[in-house]
C-alpha cells in the first residue's frame, strides 16, 4: 500500500478496510511454480483435480516470481539452489509469503545428518510464514497449511497501526 | 555464476571487417524496389532455462545459446538437488537406507526400493524370497510404472501446452496412490519393498480392487490416446524433433524408453530377467513395445512418448497375470533384526520406468555399507540433450527435455 | 556368455592390462576364509584401461556396447588405493561385465574413456569431483553435481563435513 501502510489509528473504519484488503489478498494467493523435489509431486497433485487448489483462489501458478505472492518451497534446498532461492525471494514483490513444505524445507529432512550440501531448512535464508510437516505431506496437509496462511493474513494490520503494548 | 557456453565468432566489429553482402549484390524485390540492408553484426544470445522453470521437470539449468530461434549450443547444469545419497549410504545401516532410495526417483519409489533390495539380496544368496512376496513386488512395481508414466505423459502435455491431459492423468494416478496407501500407508515414498520381501501383506479386498483398476484403466488409456497422442498439434510439435539414431543411443548409454524409442529391442525384464519376469514372459504376459517411426523419423520425441503409452498397457497385462497366479503365503524371508550383510560386492540393474536403475553395493560384513552406488537412468539419459538441442528451435528444447522423462532427484541423487 | 567364458575370451584376444579376476566364493572354515558373495569382476591395470575397453566394445563375441556405469570407490580410510568400477552391458549377447581398476590415491590419474563411450563423460565428471580422480582427455572437466567452489572430495572416507558454506551454517 505504500504511503498508506500503517498510517492510521485503529478504529472501526480502518478495521473494516483492513478486513476488505485482507479478504481480497487471502482469497487470491497466487503461488510460484517452485517445486524442487518429491514434495513438488504432491504440490502438483494438490493443483490437479482431486484436491483442487483453485477453489481457494490459489490455483493460478505463475512461473515468474515477479507476478507471484506465495513461494511454496517444496523440496530439499541445498547450497547451490539456496542462492537461487534467495534471489527468487528477493524478486517477489510485497506482500509475499513463504510456505516451507515438507521436512526438508523445514529443517533438512532425512538429509539432516550426513547431507553435506543440504541446507538444514530454508529458513536459514528466507523468512518462512508456515511450516508443513511430512515427508511428503499429504495434499490435505498442504491445504491446511494454506488455510493457516490465510488465517495469518486475516490478522495482518495493513493500513492501521498495529497495537503497541507499552 | 556467469558461465558462457563459448564465445561467438564475431564479438565486435574489427577494423578490417568487410560487410558480407556488397551493394552491388543488391537484388530487386518483386515490388520493384531495391533490397535495403543494414551492415550489422550479431552475436548469439545466451538464455538461461534456469533452475526455476515450469518445464524443466525439477531444478535443472540448461544454458542455451541461440541465434534467434535456432539453438546453437546447449549446456546442462545439474546439482541443484544433490542430496548426497551415496555418502548417506556409507553412514546408515542397511535397512535405514531404504527410505533414501525412495527419494531419488520419487515417481517410481517402488522400483527404487526393489533395485536396492535385490542388490543387497544378491549378497545373501541363501535368503529365500517367498513367492507371494515376489508377486506382490511385481504388482507394486508395475503399478508404479503406470503411475510414473502417467506423470510423464501428463507433464509432457503440460510442457507442450495441453493442460487437460495432465488433469486426466492425475485422476488415475490418485487411484493408484490410494491403492498404495491401503497397502503401505504412504502416497509417494513407500519404503514398502524391503530386503527379504515386502513388509505388509495386502489387506483383504486389495487384490480385487487392483483387478477392477486394470479393467477401468484400459478405457482411460483410450482417452489419453485420443486426447493427446494423435492430437494434430501434439504430433506436429513432437514428431521429427529430437531424433536419436540407434548408434547415438547406444553410444550415450541410454536405456529404457529412450533406447526402445529408437528401435533398439532391449528390455531388462525380458532379456535379463529378475524376479518373476522371466516366468511372466514365458507365459506371454507382456511384450516390449518399440518405437516404429510412425509419425516421423524413428527415434523422435513422439516415438518415445508412444513407447511410454504402450508400456502402460503392457503393465496392465503383467498385473493381471500376477493376480491370476498369486497365492497365499509368507511375505518376507528370514531376515535378522540387526542385518549384517555378508562381505562382497554386487551390482544389480533393474528396469526402472526411465531406464536401467543400477545399485552397486559393497559390504565388508558389517551393519553399514562400504559403498552404495546408485546408477540413475535419468543422469545418463540427460547427457544426450546437449547433443540433440543444437540445430533445433528454441521451442523444441522443451519438447526434447520432456521426452527424456527425467526426474531430477535421480539425476542429482 | 558366462563370466569365465568372457574372461577367457578377453585373455584370448590379448586384452591389454588384464590382471586377473575375482569370483564369489563360499566361506571356508578350514582356511579361515570368510568367503565373498556377490558378482564376479575382472581386474584391470588402470594405465591400460582405455585400450581394454576398446577391446571389450569392438570384439564381436563380447560386443559390450553399452557403458552402464563408471564410478569409483574408496575401500577404507587407511587404504592406499581407489577403485574405478565399470559396468558394461551387451545388447546383442545379453551379458554384463564388471571391471575393477585400482588406482593409487596419491596419484589418481587415468585416461578418459570418452573416446570409447560417450556415456563416460558425465560419469567421469562426477567421479572427479567426488574422489579427486583426474580423467585426462575428458572434454569438459567441470563440477557437475557440487557447487563450483566446493572444497574437498566428499566421497572419500577421510572427508570432513564442512562447518559452513558462504556464511550459512552447515550444522
Amino acid at each position: 500500500m505504500g504511503l498508506l501502510e500503517e498510517a492510521f489509528e485503529e478504529n472501526v473504519l480502518t478495521t473494516k478496510v483492513d478486513w476488505l484488503i485482507n479478504w481480497a489478498r487471502l482469497n487470491s494467493i497466487w503461488p510460484m511454480t517452485f517445486g524442487l523435489a518429491c514434495c513438488a509431486i504432491e504440490m502438483m497433485a494438490v493443483g490437479a483435480a482431486h484436491h483442487d487448489l483453485d477453489r481457494f483462489g490459489a490455483g493460478a501458478f505463475r512461473a515468474s516470481p515477479r507476478q507471484a505472492d506465495l513461494m511454496i518451497v517444496a523440496g530439499t534446498v541445498n547450497f547451490k539452489m539456496g542462492e537461487r532461492v534467495k534471489r527468487l525471494y528477493d524478486q517477489m514483490p510485497h506482500p509475499k509469503y513463504v510456505i516451507a513444505m515438507g521436512a526438508c524445507a523445514t529443517g533438512g529432512g532425512p538429509y539432516y545428518k550426513y547431507g553435506y550440501t543440504v541446507m538444514k531448512g530454508v529458513d536459514r535464508i528466507i523468512p518462512v510464514d508456515v511450516y508443513i510437516a511430512g515427508c511428503p505431506p499429504r495434499p490435505e496437509a498442504l491445504l491446511e497449511g494454506l488455510m493457516k496462511l490465510q488465517e495469518k493474513i486475516k490478522r495482518t494490520p495493513v493500513i492501521r497501526r498495529p497495537a503497541r503494548t507499552a | 555464476m556467469t558461465d558462457t557456453v563459448g564465445k561467438s565468432e564475431v564479438e565486435q566489429t574489427p577494423q578490417d571487417y568487410k560487410p558480407s553482402i556488397r551493394p552491388e549484390e543488391q537484388r530487386t524485390l518483386p515490388s520493384g524496389e531495391k533490397e535495403f540492408f543494414f551492415d550489422v553484426t550479431t552475436s548469439d544470445l545466451e538464455v538461461n532455462m534456469g533452475p526455476q522453470h515450469p518445464a524443466t521437470h525439477g531444478v535443472m539449468r540448461v544454458l542455451i545459446r541461440c541465434d534467434g530461434e535456432l539453438v546453437t549450443g546447449a549446456q546442462a547444469h545439474l546439482g541443484y538437488l544433490h542430496r548426497c545419497a551415496e555418502k548417506i549410504g556409507e553412514n546408515v545401516e542397511w535397512l535405514q537406507y531404504l527410505p533414501y532410495t525412495d527419494r531419488y526417483d520419487y515417481l517410481a519409489s517402488m522400483n527404487n526400493n526393489l533395485g536396492y533390495s535385490l542388490a543387497v539380496e544378491a549378497l545373501m544368496p541363501e535368503l529365500e524370497i517367498p513367492r507371494r512376496a515376489t508377486l506382490l513386488r511385481t504388482i507394486c512395481a508395475e503399478l508404479n510404472r503406470i503411475a510414473s508414466h502417467l506423470v510423464a505423459i501428463g507433464t509432457y502435455g503440460l510442457d507442450i501446452g495441453a493442460f487437460t491431459p495432465f488433469l486426466y492423468a492425475f485422476r488415475e494416478r490418485e487411484w493408484i496412490q490410494a491403492l498404495f496407501e491401503k497397502i503401505c500407508g504412504a502416497r509417494l515414498t513407500y519404503s514398502y519393498i524391503r530386503i527379504g520381501g515386502v513388509f505388509n501383506d495386502a489387506p483383504p479386498g486389495w487384490l480385487q480392487e487392483v483387478g477392477h483398476f486394470c479393467d477401468v484403466f484400459e478405457e482411460k488409456w483410450k482417452e489419453y490416446h485420443d486426447l493427446l497422442a494423435v492430437n494434430h498439434v501434439f504430433v506436429m510439435r513432437t514428431a521429427n524433433v529430437g531424433v536419436i539414431p540407434k548408434e547415438m543411443a547406444i553410444d550415450f548409454g541410454l536405456t529404457g524408453p529412450m533406447l526402445r524409442g529408437s528401435g533398439v529391442d532391449f528390455d531388462l525384464r525380458r532379456d535379463m530377467p529378475y524376479m518373476a519376469y522371466g516366468e511372466a514372459h514365458e507365459a506371454g504376459a507382456f511384450d516390449v513395445p518399440l518405437g516404429e517411426g510412425k509419425k516421423g523419423a524413428l527415434g523422435d520425441c513422439w516415438d518415445r512418448f508412444y513407447v511410454r503409452m504402450l508400456e502402460m498397457k503392457e503393465c496392465i497385462k503383467l498385473v493381471r497375470w500376477c493376480l491370476e497366479v498369486i497365492e497365499d503365503g509368507p511375505i518376507i524371508g528370514d531376515v535378522p533384526k540387526v542385518l549384517k550383510v555378508p562381505a562382497g560386492e554386487a551390482y544389480v540393474g533393474i528396469e526402472n520406468p526411465r531406464g536401467e536403475l543400477g545399485h552397486y553395493v559393497h559390504s565388508d560384513g558389517g551393519k553399514v555399507a562400504v559403498r552404495c552406488r546408485v546408477r540413475g537412468p535419468s543422469f545418463v539419459n540427460l547427457a544426450v540433450v546437449e547433443e540433440l538441442m543444437p540445430g533445433s528451435l528454441l521451442a523444441d528444447s522443451v519438447a526434447i527435455i520432456g521426452s527424456t522423462d527425467i526426474v531430477i532427484g535421480e539425476t542429482d541423487r | 556368455m558366462e563370466f569365465q567364458a568372457i574372461h577367457d575370451r578377453l585373455k584370448a584376444q590379448g586384452a591389454p592390462g588384464l590382471l586377473g579376476f575375482d569370483e564369489p566364493r563360499p566361506a571356508n572354515k578350514k582356511e579361515k576364509d570368510p568367503g565373498r558373495a556377490g558378482m564376479p569382476f575382472v581386474t584391470v591395470d588402470h594405465t591400460q584401461l582405455v585400450e581394454f575397453l576398446r577391446v571389450c566394445r569392438d570384439d564381436d563375441k563380447l560386443a559390450l556396447d553399452i557403458l552402464v556405469d563408471l564410478t569409483a570407490s574408496d575401500p577404507s580410510a587407511d587404504s592406499e588405493e581407489l577403485w574405478i568400477l565399470i559396468q558394461l552391458l551387451s545388447l546383442k549377447h545379453r551379458h554384463r561385465l564388471a571391471i575393477k581398476a585400482p588406482l593409487p590415491k596419491a596419484a589418481a590419474t587415468v585416461a578418459s574413456a570418452t573416446a570409447i563411450y560417450r556415456a563416460a563423460q558425465w560419469h567421469e565428471r562426477e567421479c572427479a569431483e567426488m574422489y579427486g580422480i583426474t580423467f585426462e582427455g575428458n572434454p569438459d572437466p567441470r563440477h557437475i553435481l557440487l557447487p563450483d567452489d566446493w572444497e574437498g572430495y566428499p566421497l572419500r572416507k577421510d572427508y570432513e563435513f564442512p562447518r559452513e558454506y558462504h556464511g550459512i551454517s552447515c550444522e
